[in-house]
C-alpha cells in the first residue's frame, strides 16, 4: 500500500501541472454543483403541482378587452353556447388561470393596512359559481359562496366592487400564512382597509406567475373573489370536458365563438396542458442549457485529468517499471495513481468548496437564485472524485502493465 | 541460493527470435560472491532479469531459496522480488522526484506489517551502512554518481533480501567513484551477502570468488577465483545480507 506522503512529496515536484489540475477541477466543482442546483431548481418548477385537474382543461380567450361586446352578459351567452358542445361538463369565464403568466394581486393582511406593501401580494381568482368545479379545485373547510353573493365585473368599477367584496375564499397554503394555529373559516382579513370575510379555505392553486423557488409555499397563496368576469377583463373561457373530447371540443368551441363574434379574433386556443408546457419552456431549455454546460465542463475536466494522468505515465515509465522491480503489484501502482488523483481531486474540491458558494452569492445577487444548499457541496465532491476516478482509471492501468523489465532494459 | 537448470528464454518479435538463454545452468551458493561476464547481447541481462523474476522463461527450472517459482503468478512473483531480492542498476535509477530516504523506504512500502517508523528506522540503517545518511534528504539529482549508486544499494539493503542481483553497476561511473562502489559491494559480501554481478571489467570481476561467463545465451567456462575467500561467511555459514538490522 501506497502512503500518501511520498505521492504528496512526488506532485511537489511538478507543481505548476499538478495546479493547473487542481485550478480546473476547482472550476468544474464549483461551477457544477451551483449548476446541478440550478437544474435541479428549474425541474421541481417544471414539476409543480398546479393544484387544478389539468386534464381535460381546455382553453379559449377573446382578444375583446374592453370592447362592447365583452361583458359579463355576453361572456354568459357564449358559456351557454360553449356549454352545449358534446363533451363539455362545465364551463367558465375566469379572469386568470394558474400557470398563465399574468395575474391580478392584491394585497391582504391582518390589520386594516395604510400601504400596499404592508400586505401579502396574492393573486385573485374569480369566474362566478362554475369556477370551482371547472378548475377541479375542493373547498377543504367552510362552503362556496352562496350564489346570491356573486356580482359583475366590469372594467370601469374594479376598484370600487373589490371595497365592496366582503367574501372570499382561500387557499390552504394562504390560510396557513395567516392564520398558522387556527381554522381561517370565520376569520377577517383586510384587503386595503376592507374587511374580507373567509367563508371557506380550498385546495391549492398555484399561483398565475410562479417565484424562483419552486419550493416557496407562497406559491400556492391565493384568493377567490365572488365576481363574474367577462372578456373585457381578459377572461379565459375554461371548459372542462371528457379527456376523450378535448381536442373536438377544442375546435368546436373556437368555430362557435368566432361564429358569434365574427370581428374579433381568439388570441388563445389551447389545452390547459399546452399552456403549462408554454409556461416552463424557459425553465426546460435552461434545464438543456445547464445540463449541456455541465456536460462539457466535466468532459473537459476528465480529458485534462486523462491528458495529465497519461503524460504523467509515460513520464514515469521508467519508475514504474523499478517500483515493479522492487516488489511493487500491479494493483499498487494502480493504486498509487489512483490515490495520487484522488489527493489531486480532493484539493481541487476543497479550493473548489469556497468557489462554489462564492458564484452562489454573486448569482443570488444578479439573479433570482436561492441560497446553493450546503447537501450540494458533498454531492459535488462525489460527482468529481467519482469523475476523476473513473478519467485516471485507463491511464492507471496502463501503469500498472509497464514490465518490471523496464527497470533493467531501458538504459 | 540460486539454482537453474536447463533455462530457456526466446524473445519473439514480428520478425526476429532471439534465444537470449538456452539450456542456462547455474547454481549460486548462499554467501557466494559470483561475477557473470560476457560478449555484448550473450545473455547476461537476460540471466538476471529471470533470477530477479523480472520476468518469465520458456523452459527450464529455477529454484529460488528453496522455492519452485515456476507457475507463480505476477503478485506472487511481486511479493517474492521484493522479500528476497535487492537490484542495483547500472543506471541507479532512483526516483527522481523522491528525495534519498523516500528512496531508500519504497521497497519497504511494498512489504506487509511494516509501519511508518519501521521504515525510517531501517531505510536509516541502510543509509548510515552505505554513508549516506548526512545526505538523506537530497534529491538524486544532487548527488555524485557514485552517492545516487551508494543510495542505490541502501535501497536494494533496506528490505533485507537473501540476494543481491546487480547489473554494471560500476558501468556509468568513472574509475574512482567505481572503485568505492566496488569495495562497498565487496564488504556487504565479507558480511555475508550473496552477490550475483554483471560486468564487463576484467579486473572487477577478478574480484569475485566466482566467475561465470556467458556465451550465445549459455553459461560457460565457469571458473573458481580462488584467491578471494572471505573468512567471515566461512564462519557465520548462514549470514544473510540484511539491511542495518
Ligand atoms: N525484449 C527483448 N526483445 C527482443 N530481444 C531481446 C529483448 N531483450 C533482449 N533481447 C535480445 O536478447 C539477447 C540477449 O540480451 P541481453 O540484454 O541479455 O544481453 P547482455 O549480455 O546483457 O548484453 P550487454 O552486455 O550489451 O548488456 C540480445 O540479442 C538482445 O537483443
Ligand atoms: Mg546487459
Amino acid at each position: 500500500m501506497m502512503t500518501p506522503r511520498p505521492i504528496l512529496s512526488s506532485l511537489r515536484r511538478h507543481k505548476i501541472a499538478a495546479f493547473l489540475i487542481v485550478l480546473e477541477i476547482a472550476l468544474a466543482f464549483a461551477i457544477v454543483s451551483n449548476a446541478v442546483y440550478m437544474v435541479i431548481g428549474r425541474l421541481q418548477r417544471i414539476d409543480l403541482r398546479s393544484g387544478i385537474d389539468e386534464r381535460g382543461l381546455v382553453l379559449l380567450r377573446l382578444a375583446t378587452a374592453s370592447k362592447q361586446n365583452g361583458s359579463v352578459a355576453s361572456a354568459q351567452t357564449d358559456l351557454a353556447t360553449l356549454r352545449a358542445i358534446p363533451g363539455v361538463e362545465s364551463a367558465s369565464a375566469i379572469n386568470t388561470l394558474p400557470l398563465s403568466g399574468s395575474q391580478w394581486s392584491l394585497a391582504y393582511s391582518l390589520r386594516p393596512m395604510r400601504a400596499f406593501s404592508d400586505g401579502v401580494q396574492v393573486p385573485v381568482f374569480f369566474g362566478g359559481p362554475g369556477l370551482l368545479q371547472t378548475l377541479g379545485i375542493r373547498v377543504i373547510q367552510g362552503s362556496a359562496f352562496q350564489p346570491s353573493a356573486y356580482s359583475d365585473l366590469s372594467p370601469k368599477d374594479v376598484f370600487k366592487a373589490f371595497v365592496n367584496a366582503r367574501q372570499a375564499l382561500i387557499t390552504q397554503a394562504f390560510a396557513q400564512r395567516l392564520w398558522p394555529h387556527a381554522s381561517a373559516v370565520g376569520k377577517v382579513m383586510y384587503m386595503g382597509e376592507t374587511p374580507v370575510l373567509v367563508v371557506g379555505v380550498v385546495s391549492n392553486i398555484i399561483q398565475p406567475y410562479i417565484g424562483a423557488d419552486a419550493h416557496d409555499p407562497a406559491n400556492y397563496y391565493g384568493v377567490i373573489s365572488p365576481f363574474r368576469a367577462g372578456p373585457d377583463l381578459n377572461a379565459w373561457y375554461a371548459l372542462r370536458c371528457q379527456p376523450a373530447a378535448c381536442a373536438r371540443v377544442l375546435k368546436a368551441g373556437a368555430a362557435k365563438l368566432q361564429a358569434m363574434h365574427p370581428t374579433e379574433t381568439l388570441n388563445a386556443q389551447e389545452s390547459f396542458t399546452h399552456m403549462r408546457q408554454r409556461y416552463f419552456r424557459d425553465d426546460r431549455s435552461m434545464a438543456w442549457l445547464l445540463v449541456s454546460t455541465v456536460i462539457a465542463l466535466l468532459g473537459v475536466t476528465a480529458i485534462g485529468i486523462v491528458g495529465l494522468a497519461s503524460f504523467w505515465v509515460q513520464q514515469r515509465t521508467r519508475q514504474i517499471g523499478v517500483r515493479r522491480a522492487l516488489g511493487a503489484r500491479r494493483i499498487d501502482i494502480l493504486r498509487y495513481f489512483q490515490t495520487e488523483n484522488f489527493l489531486l481531486a480532493t484539493a481541487g474540491i476543497a479550493l473548489g468548496c469556497a468557489a462554489a458558494i462564492g458564484i452562489n452569492v454573486w448569482l443570488m445577487a444578479h439573479y433570482a437564485v436561492p441560497r446553493l444548499p450546503v447537501m450540494y457541496l458533498p454531492l459535488g465532491a462525489l460527482l468529481l472524485w467519482g469523475l476523476g476516478q473513473l478519467a485516471v482509471l485507463g491511464p492507471a492501468l496502463r501503469a500498472a502493465r509497464v514490465a518490471p523489465t523496464v527497470a533493467m532494459r531501458s538504459a | 541460493m540460486l539454482d537453474m537448470r536447463e533455462i530457456a528464454k526466446v524473445y519473439r518479435t514480428e520478425t526476429i527470435e532471439t534465444h537470449a538463454l538456452r539450456g542456462f545452468t547455474l547454481s549460486v551458493r548462499e554467501g557466494e560472491f559470483v561475477a557473470v561476464t560476457g560478449p555484448s547481447g550473450s545473455g547476461k541481462t537476460t540471466f538476471l532479469t529471470i533470477a530477479g523474476l523480472l520476468e518469465d522463461f520458456n523452459s527450464g527450472e529455477y529454484i529460488l531459496d528453496g522455492v519452485n517459482v515456476h507457475g507463480m503468478n505476477d503478485d506472487q512473483r511481486s511479493r517474492l522480488r521484493n522479500e528476497k531480492i535487492g537490484f542495483v542498476f547500472q543506471a541507479f535509477n532512483l526516483i527522481p522526484d523522491l528525495n534519498v530516504l523516500d528512496n531508500v523506504e519504497v521497497p519497504l512500502h511494498y512489504r506487509r506489517g511494516i509501519g511508518a517508523a519501521e521504515r525510517r528506522k531501517r531505510a536509516i540503517g541502510a543509509l548510515e551502512r552505505v554513508g549516506l545518511s548526512a545526505r538523506m534528504r537530497h534529491y538524486p539529482a544532487e548527488l555524485s554518481g557514485g552517492q545516487q549508486q551508494r543510495a542505490a544499494i541502501a535501497r536494494a539493503l533496506a528490505g533485507s533480501p537473501r540476494l543481491l542481483l546487480a547489473d554494471e553497476p560500476t558501468g556509468n561511473l568513472d574509475t574512482a567513484m567505481a572503485r568505492g562502489v566496488m569495495e562497498l559491494i565487496e564488504e556487504l559480501h565479507r558480511e555475508g551477502a550473496t552477490v550475483v554481478m554483471v560486468t564487463h571489467d576484467p579486473d572487477l570481476a577478478a574480484r569475485a570468488e566466482r566467475n561465470v561467463h556467458i556465451v550465445d545465451g549459455m553459461a560457460t567456462g565457469i571458473l573458481e577465483e580462488p584467491r578471494f575467500r572471505p573468512s567471515l561467511r566461512e564462519r557465520t555459514g548462514t549470514d544473510v545480507p540484511h539491511g542495518g538490522a
